[in-house]
C-alpha cells in the first residue's frame, strides 16, 4: 500500500528543524482536447510534491520536490532552512510574519467523489463522442475540452496541524463552430465527472450558433445582460482586485477607504463560501486554516477583505487569517477568495433579464480579460464565442465581438436584476498544479456598460 | 543514464503505436524578492519526470510520472496508450520527417546562477530595494525580484531522436507603486511583470545594475500621480522596444502559430486571423516590417539545439518587407499544409506537458531609423509609450488594446510632460501597416518573456524578443 499524503507530511516534518510546515500535494488528472470534432491531445498526469516552510525569526525560506526519498526530503529541508537563515541575515532584525497557524478543526465537505477519481479515459472518450454527434446534427464542429482530476493535500506542522484534504472535479466545454466561423460555447464543472452531461453542454452551446450574419456595435454604453460565465469572469478579478487583504493592506487595494461603505447595487451580496451548494469546496488553506464562509459585500455595502497569515501581519489591527492562503506562508501577491458565491435575484432567467432592454447586448463569456487600472477595477477583454444583439426585450441578432473597458466595482454597482439560478463557473485552465476553482453566479443586468471597440 | 532508459522505452513502443516519444526533464528554480527591507519570497524548487507520448491511429495520448525508473517510464507507455485508445477513432494524419536528432546542446552563461551565494544574491536586492525608498511616504510598495532556472532535457523517440539539453536562465527587475488614497501607479524596470530574464547566467544579473535605476523608477511612479490622464485621440505613437516586444508576440507571433491556423486552439487560445493559404501572399504590414523566428539565438529564452519533437532549431523569416513568409509549426501542422519541413517549434512546458505549437524568439529586424533619440527628433507629435502594464488581444488576434506605466508627449521632436494610465488600440493589419520607421541596430536588444500561457492543461513558456523603438501613425489613444 502506497504511503498516505499524511504519512509523507509527516516524514518531510521529520526531516525539517525548528519551526516549520511540510506541504504535500498529489493530483492525478486527465484531460482531453478535441478539434473539429476530432480528438486531438489528451494528458494524464500522476505527481506529487512535497514544499517545505521554514520560519526563522519572523522570515521565511521555502523548497519543494517531487523526489520523495529521505534524501530527497532532506535535501529540500535544508534548502528551506537555508533560505529562511539567509533571510534573517540579510535583514538584521526579526521579521513579520507571526509564525505558523494553531491546529483548528476544519469541518467536512462534499468535494469528494469516488467514481470520479478513478479517472476512466473511456468516460472522457465517451464525453467526447457524444459532443461530435450532437453538433454533426446540426453540420457544426465541435470543439473544447473533457477533464477530471483528483487533488489530496496533506500538511504537518511543528504547530501541530494535521490536516489531510481530498477534493475532485470535472469540467466540460464545449465551442461549436459552423463553416463560417460564428461559434457558440457553454460549460459545465462540478465535483462529480458523472453530474457533467455532454449531450447537454454540447446542445447548449449548438443552440448560440445562429445562421444571421454578425451585425456591428458603435464604442458606447449599453444595457447589458451578462450571462453566469461572464459574470464569473468580473468577480474573480474583483477577488484579486478588491478583496486581497495584502493590497488593501498597502493601499493598492479597490476598496482601500471604502469597507463599510456602498459599492455595489443593494441587490449585491457576495461571499467567499467554501461549502455553499454546486461550489468546489476545501477543508482548509496552504497554511493549514480551516474554510470558513466570509461576507464580502452584503446589500450592496463593502464588508471585508480576505487574508492569510502574512497578509494579517502587514494590516495590523489585530487581523487574522481568513483561511485564504494560496501558498504556504503565504504568497508575495497575497491572499484569494476561491469560493465566491453571489446570491442570484428574482429573474427566471437570461430571457426575462433582457425583456426591459430596447436595445442592448447579451454576452455569453468575455476573453483575454485584464486590469487596465486595479485600483479602479478597470478592466478590459473582448466578448466571445455568442454575443447578441437585445432589440425592444428580446435576444434577437448576432453581434460581431466587442471590446469592454469598464470597471467591475461600477457594474456590480448598475446591476438592476439577477437571476434566480446560479450556476458553477470555473475555467479549467490549470497552468502548473491543478487547484480548481469556480464562482457560484447568477446572470445579471446592468446598465451603461462601456464598449470601446469591435474586432473585423 | 536516463537517455539509454528513454531509448529502450521506445524499442519497446516500436509496434505498440505509430510514433511514440519520451522525454525526462529536470528542472530546478529559485526565486527571491525583497520588500520593505525584508525577504518577501525566498522559494527554491525542483522537478523530475518523464512524459511520454503516442500516437495510435490518429489519436494521440501522453502521460506524465514522477517515477524515472524503468518501471515508472513503462507504466507511463501504457497509460499513454490506453489513454490514447480510448480517444473516438480520428483519422491518421501525417508528421513531416524529421532527421534524428542526436547530441548534446547547451546555452550559453559565464557564471552558473546557482554557484552564486544567497548571500550575494540577496545583498544585491536589498541594495536595489532600498533605492526604490526614497523616503516619499507616496511609494507603498517597492519590490525588487531575482529568478534563475535551469532545465535538464533527455528526448528519444521512434524516430531515432536521442539527445540532451540543458538551459540556464536568469534576471530580475525592480517595481515600485505610489498611491495618494484615490490614484494608483507603478513603474518597473527593466522590464514588467517580473523583470528581464535571459539565458545567460548571473552576468546577466549584474548587467541589469538594478540599484543604480532605483532612484528613478520610484520618482516616475510618484510623478505620475498628478500626470494628466493620457488624452483621448489619434495621434502618432512611438513605442519602446518593451512594448513592442510584446506587441510582436500578442499580434504576429500567436497570430502566425499554425495549429491556430488549423482551428486547433479554437476552444482556449483561440483561432487566427491568418489563414494557411495567406503563406506567401498576405501583406501584414509596412514595407518596414521584417519578422524572423530564430531558435538559435544565443541568450534567447526560445533558443535550443532541438524542440520537443527532436527538430533541430531553425532561423526562418515569418514576414519579409511586410508581406507573409512562414508560420510557426510542429511536424503534425506542418504536414497537414504540405510544407516540407516543420518550423521546429514544438515545444513543453515541463515533464507533465505535451509538446504543442510555442513560439521561438520572434523579432523585428532593425531599421534604418538610428537611434530614439534620431527618431523622437524626427517625430512633429504624439506619444511615446514605455513598459507595458495591460495587454488583451480578440481570439483571433486582430483587435488589441494594451496600457503601458507611462507615456511621454512628443512635441517638435523632443520628449515633453509625462501623462499617464496611457493605452493603445488598434487592429492587427491596420496598426502594422501604419508602422513606418524601425529604429537601428544599436537600439536593437532582445526582451525575454517568461509568462506566455497557452494549451490545456495551461502551459507556461518563456521566450525572447529581439526589438527596437519604432513609430506607428495614426494610432487610437486614450481608450482606458
Amino acid at each position: 500500500m502506497s504511503e498516505s499524503v499524511l504519512d509523507l507530511a509527516e516524514r518531510a516534518l521529520g526531516q525539517a528543524t525548528g519551526e516549520a510546515q511540510a506541504t504535500v500535494t498529489r493530483e492525478r488528472s486527465l484531460v482531453s482536447r478535441f478539434a473539429r470534432s476530432t480528438p486531438t491531445q489528451a494528458t494524464g498526469v500522476d505527481d506529487t510534491s512535497v514544499s517545505i516552510l521554514r520560519v526563522h525569526d519572523g522570515h521565511t525560506g521555502a523548497a519543494g520536490t517531487n523526489e520523495l526519498s529521505d534524501d530527497g526530503l532532506r535535501d529540500v529541508a535544508a534548502r528551506a532552512d537555508a533560505a529562511a537563515r539567509a533571510a534573517a541575515a540579510a535583514a538584521g532584525e526579526p521579521g513579520e510574519y507571526p509564525g505558523l497557524p494553531e491546529p483548528a478543526p476544519a469541518r467536512a465537505h462534499d468535494g469528494f467523489d469516488a467514481a470520479t477519481a478513478a479517472l476512466d479515459p473511456a468516460v472522457a472518450g465517451a464525453a467526447l463522442a457524444a459532443a461530435f454527434a450532437v453538433c454533426a446534427e446540426r453540420d457544426l464542429e465541435a470543439f473544447g475540452i473533457w477533464t477530471a482530476g483528483v487533488v489530496e493535500t496533506a500538511i504537518a506542522s511543528s504547530a501541530g496541524v494535521r490536516a489531510r484534504d481530498a477534493v475532485t472535479d470535472a469540467y466540460m466545454k464545449v465551442v461549436a463552430r459552423d463553416a463560417a466561423g460564428r461559434t457558440g460555447w457553454a460549460a459545465d464543472a462540478a465535483v462529480a465527472a458523472g453530474a457533467l452531461d455532454p449531450e447537454a453542454i454540447a446542445r447548449r452551446a449548438a443552440a448560440k450558433v445562429t445562421s444571421a450574419e454578425p451585425v456591428e456595435l458603435a464604442p458606447g454604453e449599453y444595457p447589458v445582460v451578462l450571462e453566469a460565465d461572464a459574470v464569473g469572469t468580473l468577480l474573480d478579478f474583483l477577488g484579486a482586485l478588491a478583496f486581497n487583504g495584502l493590497a488593501h493592506a498597502e493601499g493598492r487595494g479597490a476598496l482601500d477607504g471604502r469597507l463599510g461603505t456602498r459599492v455595489a447595487a443593494s441587490s449585491i451580496n457576495l461571499s467567499d463560501s467554501p461549502r455553499f451548494a454546486r461550489t468546489l469546496p476545501r477543508a482548509f488553506d496552504l497554511e493549514g486554516v480551516p474554510k470558513n464562509p466570509i461576507p464580502l459585500i452584503q446589500d450592496g455595502v463593502a464588508h471585508r477583505v480576505v487574508h492569510d497569515t502574512r497578509s494579517a501581519a502587514r494590516a495590523g489591527g489585530g487581523a487574522r487569517s481568513t483561511g485564504h492562503a494560496v501558498a504556504p506562508g503565504g504568497s508575495g501577491f497575497g491572499p484569494h477568495p476561491a469560493n465566491l458565491v453571489l446570491i442570484g435575484g428574482g429573474a427566471a432567467d437570461e430571457t426575462e433579464l433582457a425583456a426591459p432592454i430596447d436595445r442592448g447586448l447579451y454576452v455569453t463569456r468575455f476573453w483575454y480579460v485584464n486590469a487596465a487600472h486595479e485600483k479602479r477595477t478597470l478592466l478590459t477583454g473582448m466578448t466571445r464565442d455568442g454575443t447578441f444583439l437585445i432589440e425592444d426585450g428580446r435576444i434577437t441578432r448576432p453581434v460581431r465581438d466587442v471590446r469592454f473597458t469598464d470597471s467591475a466595482l461600477r457594474i456590480l454597482e448598475a446591476t438592476e436584476a439577477l437571476s434566480a439560478r446560479q450556476r458553477l463557473v470555473a475555467d479549467a485552465a490549470f497552468y502548473g498544479r491543478r487547484f480548481a476553482t469556480g464562482v457560484v453566479c447568477p446572470a445579471l443586468r446592468a446598465g451603461g456598460f462601456r464598449i470601446t471597440g469591435q474586432t473585423i | 543514464m536516463i537517455l539509454d532508459l528513454l531509448t529502450d522505452l521506445m524499442a519497446k513502443a516500436e509496434g505498440r503505436c505509430a510514433y511514440a516519444e519520451a522525454r525526462h526533464v529536470e528542472h530546478r528554480e529559485e526565486a527571491l524578492a525583497v520588500r520593505a527591507g525584508t525577504v518577501d519570497d525566498f522559494a527554491a524548487s525542483s522537478a523530475e519526470g518523464i512524459g511520454v507520448r503516442v500516437r495510435v491511429g490518429g489519436g494521440w495520448g501522453f502521460a506524465a510520472t514522477r517515477d524515472v525508473s524503468a518501471a515508472g517510464a513503462e507504466a507511463a507507455l501504457a497509460q499513454a496508450l490506453a489513454i490514447a485508445e480510448a480517444q473516438p477513432a480520428g483519422a491518421a494524419t501525417p508528421l513531416t520527417p524529421v532527421h534524428p536528432a542526436r547530441g548534446h546542446w547547451a546555452s550559453p552563461h559565464e557564471v552558473d546562477p546557482f554557484d552564486v551565494s544567497l548571500e550575494d544574491k540577496l545583498a544585491l536586492l536589498f541594495a536595489a530595494e532600498a533605492a526604490l525608498r526614497t523616503g516619499d511616504e507616496r511609494v507603498v510598495r517597492s519590490l525588487a525580484a531575482l529568478r534563475a532556472w535551469r532545465e535538464r532535457k533527455a528526448l528519444a523517440s521512434t524516430d531515432g531522436a536521442a539527445c540532451t539539453q540543458e538551459l540556464v536562465a536568469t534576471g530580475g527587475g525592480i517595481a515600485a507603486w505610489a498611491s495618494d488614497g484615490s490614484e494608483l501607479q507603478m513603474r518597473s524596470y527593466p522590464l514588467a511583470h517580473g523583470g528581464l530574464f535571459a539565458a545567460a547566467g548571473w552576468e546577466h544579473v549584474l548587467a541589469l545594475d538594478l540599484a543604480a535605476h532605483a532612484p528613478r523608477v520610484a520618482e516616475e511612479a510618484v510623478e505620475l500621480l498628478t500626470a494628466p490622464q493620457c488624452p483621448e485621440g489619434v495621434t502618432t505613437v512611438v513605442l519602446d522596444g518593451e512594448q513592442l516586444a510584446l506587441q510582436i508576440h500578442e499580434s504576429i507571433g500567436h497570430a502566425l502559430e499554425l495549429d491556430r491556423m488549423l482551428l486547433q486552439e479554437a476552444s482556449y487560445a483561440g483561432t487566427s486571423w491568418v489563414l494557411p493559404g495567406d503563406l506567401g501572399s498576405l501583406r501584414y504590414g509596412s514595407e518596414q516590417l521584417n519578422i524572423i523566428a530564430d531558435a538559435t539565438l544565443p541568450g534567447a529564452l526560445g533558443s535550443f539545439g532541438w524542440d520537443d519533437e527532436g527538430v533541430a532549431a531553425r532561423r526562418f523569416a515569418l514576414i519579409e518587407g511586410g508581406v507573409l513568409r512562414g508560420a510557426l509549426s510542429n511536424r503534425e501542422s506542418a504536414a497537414a499544409v504540405g510544407l516540407e519541413r516543420s518550423g521546429a517549434c514544438a515545444r513543453a512546458d515541463g515533464f507533465a506537458r505535451q509538446p504543442i505549437v510555442r513560439m521561438t524568439n520572434v523579432s523585428i529586424e532593425p531599421g534604418g531609423a538610428g537611434s530614439l533619440e534620431d527618431l523622437i527628433a524626427d517625430t512633429d507629435e504624439g506619444l511615446y509609450l514605455e513598459t507595458n502594464r495591460s495587454w488583451s488581444i480578440d481570439d483571433r488576434r486582430l483587435q488589441f488594446q494594451f496600457g503601458t506605466e507611462i507615456g511621454r508627449e512628443i512635441r517638435g521632436g523632443r520628449l515633453g510632460r509625462l501623462v499617464r494610465n496611457p493605452s493603445y488600440a488598434g487592429i492587427t493589419p491596420r496598426f502594422w501597416g501604419s508602422l513606418d520607421a524601425v529604429c537601428g541596430a544599436g537600439e536593437w536588444r532582445l526582451w525575454g518573456l517568461t509568462n506566455c500561457g497557452k494549451g490545456e492543461p495551461g502551459q507556461i513558456m518563456s521566450v525572447s524578443h529581439g526589438a527596437a523603438p519604432a513609430r506607428f501613425r495614426d494610432v487610437q489613444v486614450g481608450v482606458a
